[in-house]
């Protein structure tokens, strides 16, 4: 299994860095996550976001469209990819601990 | 991304005789001259290791697009001819068991984006993808396809589309789509048909762009209107890709193929316009009548032919002072080396954008960006990926552009994460999303 290290914890994680477990998540998770893909303090609009991700898996097992992420924090679409520079996919999804979503992405 | 990772390309158990026997089926030749001919022609110059991203970025030996011909060729050679049947050794003939397997899931899965640049350079004009291509179908007849890559190929068989999306979710994100569309062009009427029947043109998608990346589909709705096209999407049958084809499952690639046919034919359209897609331009025009065994009967074009039709036509017009930084186009392997479609998206630029580079090599020349080949959705192979789009990074690095042009979302993804991982700092656009940028409303 492979496996990633951020500030001496040990994640276990697919070969693009996304968690093997969406469990073991939480907030620090979170935050170490982001500070590795280079977000240095999460703010408010980038919890807005991972935390309606979140939800979304919980309830659907998948990432919600970004209509929905848009929708439900009031984020505007074009900020999402500024606020998470490698996407809502790699970045966003990846920062909420979700598995790898199929695809071109 | 620093990832340990000791799970790289493995079969993990013992093959079984079926296996086996499925496994070397594609082999079976019955006299195809083509196969034959291009198994046994590799004088093994290794002018090809110079062509391929992966050698060039590794300097690996072991990487060299001459190898991965000798691994399927050595087992052609131990169950097709005399001497690799009774002298295997003597002349590098190998069995098809656990240890090859490994090496062909590694070398052609995960060391290979069937980019054709070595086929290209070929001193003999060997068709190496071709053959990474039979040899990936061994591997899927043995049901070895890495399962990253499977899973997104049977999302699409299942659910019809390869990112999952429930239809009602991507009715309302063409809606959104549609108001922001209306929105710029300042006409509350104008609309992104869906579902309508006798169109001229039916409209693909890559399913990244209602999932994740809408802003693509509300720039070519912007262009269509302003060309005054009759178009529409389509609920059942929107998603321009077709996985299958990199995987090697025919019978799966012909099922997708099969069903955009079956969409063209249920809405009477008179011409297919595929998305920014260049495996899925390639899977269905090019691809498609070998899967399906039949000429594909209506009009098929991408959409940047479709773009440069209409500025051809004076259908639209665009400002020529919108854009001012500096612009480069990325060439998708599929669409240009090997769908031929190489002027186009040059003559596009050519009307509206005064600040243009070239990328060295360009064209039908060009690097792939480490991403094709189905390697994006196999994360097992992130780390090779990302090595090997180095290339394309110093390539981009060199041209000084602020802007990256790539009629291919597959390659704007990998390119996205080059610009992280590289630090470029440029942005990185489809064709529609700048052309809708300087369009005069």
């Amino acid at each position: 299994m492979p496996t990633m290290e951020i500030d001496g914890r040990h994640f276990e994680v697919d070969g693009d860095g996304f968690l093997t477990n969406p469990h073991i998540w939480n907030d620090d998770v979170a935050q170490l996550f982001a500070r590795y893909d280079g977000i240095e303090s999460m703010n408010d609009k980038h919890w807005a976001i991972v935390r309606i991700i979140r939800r979304n898996f919980e309830d659907k097992g998948m990432a919600p469209m970004i209509r929905t992420i848009c929708q439900e924090t009031g984020v505007k679409l074009r900020e999402i990819y500024d606020l998470f520079p490698l996407g809502p996919a790699r970045g966003a999804c990846r920062v909420a601990g979700l598995p790898k979503p199929d695809g071109c992405v | 991304m620093r990832i340990a990772n000791s799970e790289m390309g493995t079969a993990n158990s013992e093959l079984t005789r079926e296996q086996i026997l499925k496994g070397l089926e594609p082999l079976g030749t019955n006299g195809d001259s083509k196969l034959l001919t291009h198994l046994n022609s590799c004088v093994h110059c290794g002018l090809c290791a110079e062509s391929c991203l992966f050698y060039l970025a590794t300097k690996d030996p072991r990487l060299t697009p001459a190898r991965k011909v000798d691994l399927v060729a050595s087992i052609y050679k131990r169950y097709h001819t005399f001497s690799g049947k009774y002298l295997p050794g003597l002349v590098g003939a190998r069995n098809l068991d656990t240890a090859t397997a490994d090496e062909m899931v590694d070398l052609l899965f995960g060391s290979c984006t069937g980019c054709g640049r070595c086929t290209m350079h070929c001193s003999i004009g060997v068709d190496i993808s071709y053959l990474v291509s039979v040899g990936r179908k061994m591997l899927s007849n043995m049901d070895l396809v890495p399962s990253t890559l499977q899973s997104t190929v049977k999302a699409a068989i299942d659910t019809g589309n390869n990112m999952a999306i429930p239809t009602a979710d991507f009715v309302d994100t063409v809606k959104w789509m549609e108001e922001e569309m209306a929105d710029e062009v300042g006409n509350p009427e104008a609309s992104i048909p869906i579902d309508q029947p006798g169109k001229r043109i039916l409209y693909t998608l890559n399913p990244r762009e209602p999932k994740f990346y809408p802003l693509s589909i509300s720039a070519m709705a912007k262009i269509f209107y302003m060309a005054g096209e009759s178009w529409t999407l389509s609920t059942r049958m929107y998603d321009v890709t077709n996985y299958a084809f990199f995987s090697g499952n025919r019978e799966e690639a012909g099922l997708i193929a099969n069903r955009l046919w079956k969409e063209m034919e249920h809405l009477q359209c008179e011409s297919l316009v595929l998305g920014e897609c260049g495996h899925g331009t390639r899977a269905f025009r090019w691809e498609s009548p070998n899967y399906l065994d039949r000429g594909v009967p209506f009009p098929v074009m991408s959409s940047v032919e479709c773009i440069a039709n209409y500025i051809r036509e004076g259908k639209i017009r665009l400002d020529p002072e919108k854009i001012t930084e500096k612009v480069t186009i990325h060439d998708p392997c599929n669409l240009v080396r090997n769908g031929g479609v190489i002027g186009a998206q040059r003559f596009i630029l050519e009307q509206f954008v005064p600040d243009f580079i070239e990328m060295i090599p360009s064209g039908a020349d060009n690097h792939c960006c480490g991403g094709g080949g189905g390697m994006l959705s196999m994360s097992e192979y992130n780390e090779r990926r990302i090595g090997a789009g180095a290339i394309k990074a110093e390539q981009i690095r060199k041209t000084g552009a602020k802007i990256v042009v790539t009629p291919c979302h597959n390659c704007v993804d990998q390119l996205i994460q080059l610009n992280a991982a590289y630090k470029l700092d440029v942005k990185i656009q489809t064709m529609a999303e700048i052309v809708a940028e300087a369009l005069i409303i």
